[in-house]
C-alpha cells in the first residue's frame, strides 16, 4: 500500500490549477429564445401536433375542393337527388360507405345509371355534397379568422389601453365592459340577424360588438400586473418612453395569454356560426355552412344517413382540432398554467 | 359585502335596462309593421288596430310605455298565438325546459364530478387519458350534432328509449343525455385540474401521513377546495344550457321554451322573439349576477378588490 505521508506532504503536490477565464463564461447549450422554447413544448404534445396537422389538412381541404370540383354548390338536378357516397379506389372496399350503395346495399348508380363519382354523395336536390361540405369549411374558416382579428385587433387595443392608462379612462372602459358581459352573446346574435337578413353578414357584425370582451379583460388584467413591475419601473426610471414600454416590455409578455385567448376564441365562435345556422339563423341554402347543411341532412337521417353524417364529422373534427391546439399551446407558451 | 351586493344588483339592472331599450329600437329599426302581411284591412280597421297597440304614439312615448309595462311584467301580446300574452306563451313552455335543464345540471355535475376525481386520482395512466379523451370530445363536438346522433342510434336503430315527444319520465332521457354531455365535459375538466393542484398540496401530505384513508382523503379533505373555483363556472354554463335546450328541444320535439323560440323566429312573431329574448337575458344575468355574490362570499380577496373602487 502506497499511503500519502500527510505529515510531510511536498509543496509540488500543489499546483494552482490552470484558470480558463473564457471556459467559466461558455455556454454549452445552444440558447433558445421563447419561441423555440415553446415550439419544442409544443412538439412534444401528440394531440396538438394531430390537431395542427388536421387544421392544415381541413384548411387546404376546403381552399382547393371546391375550386376543383365538377359540380357547384347551388347546382340542382332532381334527377341525381339522394345519391349515396361513391369514391373511386375506396369504393372497393367493402366496410367503407363509399361503394354508392344505399341502406338497403341497392347500387343507386348502376340502378339510375349515372356514371359520374359523387363523392360525399347528394342532398334531396341533388347538389353535390362533396362541394357543399367543403364550401361550408370555408364558413367556419371564415369565421374563425374572423374571431382572431377581432380579438386581437379589438380586444387586445381596448384591454391594453384600459389597463395601461389607467384612472378615469380605464374606470369608463371597464364599466362598459361590465354591462357587455353580462349581454349574452348569443342574445345580440339573435337581435341582429332579426333587423338585418340571416347570413354572414349579421353574424359578423354580431361578433365585432360581442366577440372581443373576453380577450379585452385578460389583456387588462396582464397589463395591470405587469406595469407595476420593478422592471418597468426601472425602464421608466431609465428615461424609456410609453411606446417603447408598451411595444418593448409589455406586449412581449403579454403575448402568450393573447394566443392562448385567441385559440379557445376560435372554437367557440365555430360552434355558434355552426349552430345558429343549424336553427335557422345563420347561413341560409343555397348557401352551404356546416350547421345548416347538419340541419338538412338530420331531415332524411333515417334513409340517408351519410347527408348528416359527413357534415357533423367536418365540423366536430375542425372544432376538436382547434380545441386541441389551444389546448397545446396553452400548455407550451405558459408552462406555469399547465394542466 | 353589502356594498359589494349593491354594486352587482346596480350593474345587473342597467345591462338589463341596455338589453331592453336595445330590443325595443331595434324592433322598431325592422322595416313594416306587424299589419304589412294584412292586405284586406280597410284604413279604418287599420288605425283602429294601430291605436289599440298604441302603435300611432310617437316613438318615445311608445317607449315609456313599453318599459313601464315591462316592470309590470307585461311583455306584450303575439302576433301569431291569437293574441295571446307572451308571458303565458313562456309560462306555458318554461317547465319542460325548466325540467330538462335542472336534470341536465344534475346528472352532468355528479358524472362530471366523478369523472374529473377519477382522472386525477389516476393522473397520467391510461384511466386519466380516457377521461380526458372524453371531456375533449364532450366540449368539441356540438350539442345538435350529439343530440341527433343520439336519437339516431339509441331511439331509432336499438329502439331503447322513445325517439321523441314528451309524456313521461322515459321520453326525458335521452334530451338530458345530450343536454348535460357539455355540462359534464366543462365539470370534469375543470374539476381534474382543481385536484391536481389540490392533491400536490401539503395539507393533503399531511392527511395522509397521518393514515387518512385514499377515500378520506379525497372526499374530506381535497374535494372541498378544489370545489370552489367551480362556482366560476357555472356563468358559462347557464349560457351553454340555454343555447342547447334551443336545438335540443327541437330535435326531441319537446314543448319547450326553446322549441317555441325556434319556432317565432322563423314565423317573425317579434313580440314573441323580444318577450323571449328578455326573459333569457334576464334568467342569464340572474344567473351571473348571483354567481358574483356567491364568489365574493366564497373568496374575500374578491369582495375586496371589488369593494375598494
Amino acid at each position: 500500500m502506497n499511503k500519502l505521508d500527510y505529515q510531510n506532504l511536498s509543496p509540488e503536490l500543489f499546483q494552482p490549477a490552470p484558470v480558463n477565464t473564457s471556459d467559466q463564461e461558455k455556454i454549452n447549450r445552444p440558447s433558445l429564445t421563447f419561441w423555440q422554447d415553446a415550439w419544442i413544448r409544443l412538439r412534444k404534445n401528440k394531440g396538438a401536433i394531430a390537431g395542427l396537422i388536421m387544421i392544415i389538412i381541413l384548411t387546404l381541404m376546403a381552399i382547393i375542393a371546391p375550386m376543383t370540383s365538377d359540380y357547384s354548390y347551388k347546382e340542382q338536378d332532381l334527377k341525381r337527388a339522394k345519391l349515396p357516397p361513391k369514391i373511386p379506389v375506396l369504393e372497393n372496399i367493402s366496410w367503407l360507405p363509399f361503394d354508392g350503395k344505399d341502406a338497403n346495399g341497392v347500387d343507386v348508380y348502376e340502378q339510375r345509371g349515372i356514371k359520374e363519382y359523387y363523392w360525399f354523395g347528394t342532398d334531396d336536390l341533388g347538389r353535390d355534397l362533396w362541394t357543399r361540405t367543403w364550401y361550408g369549411a370555408r364558413i367556419s374558416l371564415y369565421i374563425a379568422l374572423l374571431a382572431a382579428v377581432i380579438d386581437l385587433l379589438i380586444g387586445v387595443m381596448y384591454g391594453g389601453i384600459s389597463g395601461f392608462y389607467g384612472g378615469r379612462v380605464d374606470n369608463v372602459m371597464q364599466r362598459i365592459i361590465e354591462i357587455l358581459v353580462g349581454i349574452p352573446n348569443l342574445i345580440v346574435v339573435i337581435l341582429f340577424i332579426l333587423i338585418l337578413e340571416p347570413g354572414i353578414i349579421s353574424i359578423t357584425i354580431a361578433m365585432v360588438i360581442t366577440g372581443w370582451v373576453t380577450m379585452a379583460r385578460i389583456v387588462r388584467g396582464q397589463i395591470l400586473k405587469l406595469k407595476n413591475m420593478e422592471y418597468v419601473l426601472a425602464s421608466r426610471t431609465l428615461g424609456a418612453t410609453n411606446s417603447r414600454l408598451i411595444f418593448k416590455h409589455l406586449i412581449p409578455n403579454v403575448i402568450g395569454p393573447i394566443i392562448i385567448t385567441t385559440m379557445f376564441t376560435i372554437p367557440y365562435a365555430i360552434f355558434t356560426e355552426a349552430f345558429l345556422s343549424f336553427i335557422g339563423l345563420g347561413i341560409r341554402p343555397p348557401e352551404a355552412s356546416l350547421g345548416s347543411l347538419v340541419s338538412e341532412g338530420y331531415k332524411s337521417i333515417q334513409t340517408f344517413p351519410h347527408m348528416m353524417m359527413i357534415p357533423a364529422i367536418v365540423i366536430s373534427l375542425l372544432i376538436l382540432s382547434f380545441n386541441l391546439v389551444a389546448d397545446g399551446l396553452r400548455d407550451a407558451l405558459d408552462p406555469k398554467m399547465r394542466k | 359585502m353589502a356594498r359589494y351586493t349593491l354594486q352587482r344588483f346596480i350593474y345587473m339592472i342597467i345591462t338589463l335596462f341596455i338589453i331592453a331599450s336595445a330590443t325595443f329600437f331595434l324592433m322598431k329599426l325592422l322595416p313594416g309593421s306587424p299589419l304589412t302581411n294584412q292586405e284586406k284591412l280597410t284604413p279604418e280597421q287599420r288605425q283602429i288596430i294601430l291605436e289599440k297597440y298604441g302603435l300611432n304614439d310617437p316613438v318615445p312615448v311608445q317607449y315609456v310605455n313599453y318599459l313601464k309595462n315591462l316592470v309590470q311584467g307585461d311583455l306584450g301580446v303575439s302576433f301569431q298565438y291569437d293574441n295571446r300574452p307572451v308571458t303565458e306563451l313562456i309560462g306555458e313552455r318554461i317547465g319542460p325546459s325548466a325540467q330538462l335543464g335542472f336534470q341536465a345540471l344534475v346528472f352532468g355535475t355528479i358524472v362530471g364530478l366523478l369523472l374529473g376525481i377519477f382522472a386525477a386520482v389516476r393522473h397520467n395512466t391510461a384511466g386519466d387519458y380516457a377521461a380526458t379523451v372524453i371531456s375533449v370530445l364532450g366540449i368539441s363536438i356540438p350539442s345538435f350534432v350529439f343530440a341527433a346522433l343520439l336519437q339516431y342510434y339509441i331511439g331509432v336503430k336499438l329502439q331503447l328509449l322513445p325517439v321523441a315527444f314528451w309524456e313521461g319520465f322515459e321520453y326525458t332521457i335521452m334530451p338530458t343525455l345530450a343536454l348535460s354531455m357539455g355540462v359534464i365535459a366543462n365539470i370534469a375538466r375543470f374539476t381534474r385540474t382543481e385536484m391536481l393542484e389540490v392533491l400536490s398540496s401539503d395539507y393533503i401530505l399531511t392527511a395522509r401521513a397521518k393514515g387518512v384513508s385514499q377515500a378520506g382523503v379525497i372526499f374530506k379533505h381535497a374535494i372541498r377546495n378544489a370545489l370552489i373555483p367551480i362556482v366560476t363556472i357555472l356563468g358559462p354554463m347557464a349560457v351553454n344550457l340555454m343555447t342547447g335546450t334551443l336545438v335540443v328541444e327541437q330535435i326531441f320535439a319537446v314543448p319547450g321554451l326553446g322549441e317555441q323560440f325556434v319556432r317565432s323566429i322563423n314565423l317573425n312573431d317579434y313580440t314573441v322573439i323580444m318577450g323571449t329574448t328578455l326573459f333569457y337575458s334576464a334568467l342569464l344575468i340572474l344567473v351571473i349576477f348571483i354567481v358574483d355574490i356567491l364568489y365574493g362570499v366564497i373568496d374575500p380577496r374578491i369582495r375586496l378588490a371589488g369593494g375598494k373602487k
